[in-house]
């Protein structure tokens, strides 16, 4: 298991465009991969756009990203580093 | 008989009525022999490929004349390959034993759910989204041809339960005079459809299909949003006379909103936008303006659950700021009173609101209200072009006040770090007769001014705007109105400083006219004012403008000059 933190930055937070990217990055790797708030205990499936729209994670909450499997590392460095661009907003 | 509804996009249309109901696939709630419900998960596979197919078809197709339209369809695919989801369906089916087209029901039902109870509004339009893709799946497993809007055989009104962005996708635009539905509102995709392709839109109207019958004739109004069926001759003449109208207005404003402001004699008047909320809408004639003359900030308390905090207030600022680059952006104070007040911020009953503690005398009263604007504001002066304006100002002392707190808060942010702007400006409203009577001192203490029309005539008229018992007592012609311009004109152009009309005057042809000929070389308005205006100007001399300054500064009163103006210009 392989995790970190990051701060979502844009403006529109992780929602619309933003999650598209995410969970499309997201499907390209083999590991179960989810997300969540850090301070909090849900995590939801980085390859489900819905449940990640459900869970509404605005501009300034800081995110853990767990992986599970054999590309583990970098699944969450590469989604770490696709928030961190701010989603080119 | 008439029907009404919610307009969503205006115009007229009459034609006949096309109702539009596509098939509603009826679900097999049977529980599979264990035997069948391999096949049924190859089905599912096989269905959820042929959808993927059919969306980025579509999606692909969209992509050279309507990219919006095409992202919907972009979304759709994420739906599609949403691993949860498909973990549900393919769940129900193997271990529940459902058939398939039950399972797919029951998982986009309680996804749908989920999204409705979600805060944010943007999210809920969503479950539209899974709705679509959710009839799409059940069409492909039914083996049902997908039959669209694709082909219409004659211009039709399109009446319908709703369209979902599947039903409009391949829309024969050409063929549709106005879309009228059950459901939708003012923000649904339907709407927004409509507006961009500016087709008359009527939505909400209740029972629509059960009123009406495909082939019958019909005749739709929505800028009031009634809709007559089966209509006399009568009413009909009216209608196509109002068509008739709308399309000449239409034809103006293609004409002459994407040419530059310049009199007849080449001079050129800088035209502004009176801006509400910096929706994308509006933002959308920034290539059409000059500047922004009045940028109202008070949206972002209006509907407010809280009062708007720094950074909700920067975002906002910034994002209209770095919209229109080097363009200045006026943008207004906080300029709310007792008559209005939101729920943000409840105000204490006034006697006389107009006259009481509002705009920037409330915020010298609030000055945790005043800083957190002016901070915000400030912070985002480093994006753009701004202009701070102070509304309601009765007095020089106003000003030195309230550029004080300003000087104040800009160190305040300088010794945090902050950057701010080194060539913002600060000006203010004349709008209260006594800045009107002393344009000439007050010019000393601003770098700007603008004339609120609206709030001026009220204050010289003595009649509230908003009392329609006094109506007849305001009147935006008087001549003493046309005097307070002439007179600031006058004083702010010796001391070489701008000055605007900001007030619905401003965006009047008639009026704006005059203001040209008194000197006047700014004026901003709403977005629809901006084609008249230009070409008003087109059509005028600055000799000719002068001439008519002239002559309405002799005559007495509001009708006669509002004689002697569509004499003179129409």
């Amino acid at each position: 298991m392989y995790s970190q933190r990051i701060t979502i930055q844009n403006e529109a937070g992780l929602h619309a465009r933003p999650a598209s990217d995410f969970t499309r990055a997201a499907m390209k790797f083999q590991s179960d991969i989810k997300i969540g708030p850090a301070d909090g205990a849900a995590r939801v499936s980085a390859k489900s756009i819905l449940m990640i729209l459900g869970m509404g994670m605005d501009k300034g909450t800081e995110v853990e990203i767990i992986a599970e499997g054999e590309d583990e590392k970098e699944a969450v460095e590469h989604l770490v580093a696709l928030i961190q661009s701010g989603f080119g907003e | 008989m008439t029907l009404t509804g919610n307009p969503v996009s205006p115009g007229v249309a009459v034609g006949p009525l096309y109702v539009y109901r596509p098939k509603t696939m009826a679900i097999t709630e049977a529980i599979l022999r264990p035997e069948a419900v391999e096949a049924e998960l190859a089905r599912l596979h096989d269905v959820k490929a042929a959808a993927a197919r059919e969306i980025r078809g579509i999606a692909r197709s969209l992509q050279a004349q309507d990219p919006r339209n095409a992202k919907i369809f972009d979304a759709h695919e994420d739906i599609l390959n949403d691993r949860i989801l498909m973990e549900e369906v393919t769940r129900a089916i193997r271990d529940e034993g459902r058939a398939g087209d039950w399972a797919i029901q029951m998982a986009f039902d309680r996804f749908a759910a989920m999204l409705n109870r979600v805060d944010n509004p943007v999210i809920r339009e969503r479950a539209a989204d899974l709705q679509d893709v959710c009839a799409r799946l059940l069409r492909l497993w039914h083996g049902v041809e997908e039959k669209g809007l694709a082909h219409l055989h004659q211009p039709v009104i399109l009446a319908a339960r709703d369209l979902l962005p599947s039903d409009t996708a391949a829309l024969d635009r050409g063929k549709v005079l106005a879309i009228l539905t059950e459901m939708g509102g003012a923000a649904s995709h339907t709407a927004i459809l409509a507006r961009g392709y500016r087709i008359p839109a009527v939505l909400g109207i209740a029972d629509l299909l059960a009123q009406v019958q495909h082939g019958d004739l019909a005749a739709v109004d929505a800028q009031t949003g009634t809709i007559l069926l089966s209509p006399t001759d009568q009413e009909l003449q009216a209608l196509r006379a109002r068509e008739a109208s709308d399309r000449a207005e239409a034809e103006r404003t293609r004409a002459f909103l994407p040419i530059k402001p310049l009199t007849a004699d080449g001079r050129m008047v800088e035209l502004g936008l009176n801006i509400g909320t910096g929706s994308d809408d509006e933002l959308a004639y920034r290539e059409y303006a000059d500047f922004v003359g009045l940028f109202r900030t008070e949206f972002l308390y209006m509907s407010a659950p809280a009062l708007p905090e720094e950074e909700r207030q920067y975002s906002a600022y910034r994002n209209v700021l770095s919209a229109f680059g080097e363009k200045p952006v006026t943008l207004r104070t906080l300029d709310i009173g007792g008559d209005k007040a939101p729920k943000c911020l409840p105000l204490p009953r006034e006697d006389n609101p107009f006259l009481g503690s509002r705009a920037l005398r409330l915020c010298f009263a609030r000055p945790d209200l005043f800083r957190t604007q002016l901070r915000a504001a400030l912070r985002a002066s480093v994006y753009g072009n701004l202009w701070l304006m102070l509304p309601m100002v009765s007095s020089l002392d106003d000003i030195r006040k309230a550029r004080a707190i300003i000087a104040s808060v800009h160190r305040e942010l300088t010794e945090e770090g902050i950057a701010v702007s080194e060539r913002y400006k600060v000006g203010a409203m004349i709008e209260t007769p006594s800045m009107a009577l002393i344009p000439d001192l007050m010019v000393d203490e601003v770098d700007f001014a603008s004339i609120g029309t609206n709030d001026l005539c009220q204050y010289l008229m003595a009649a509230d705007r908003l009392n329609p018992a006094v109506a007849e007592y305001y009147q935006l012609y008087h001549p003493a109105l046309f005097r307070a311009v002439e007179c600031s004109a006058n004083a702010f152009a010796a001391a070489g400083k701008p000055l605007s009309i900001c007030g619905e005057l401003g965006g009047d042809p008639l009026a704006a006219a005059v203001f040209v000929g008194m000197g006047i070389r700014k004026l901003s308005m709403g977005p629809a004012s901006l084609a008249a205006v230009k070409q008003m100007l087109s059509r005028l001399t600055t000799a000719q403008a002068r001439a008519l300054a002239q002559t309405v500064t002799g005559l007495s009163s509001a009708g006669e000059i509002e004689a002697y103006l569509k004499s003179k210009l129409i």
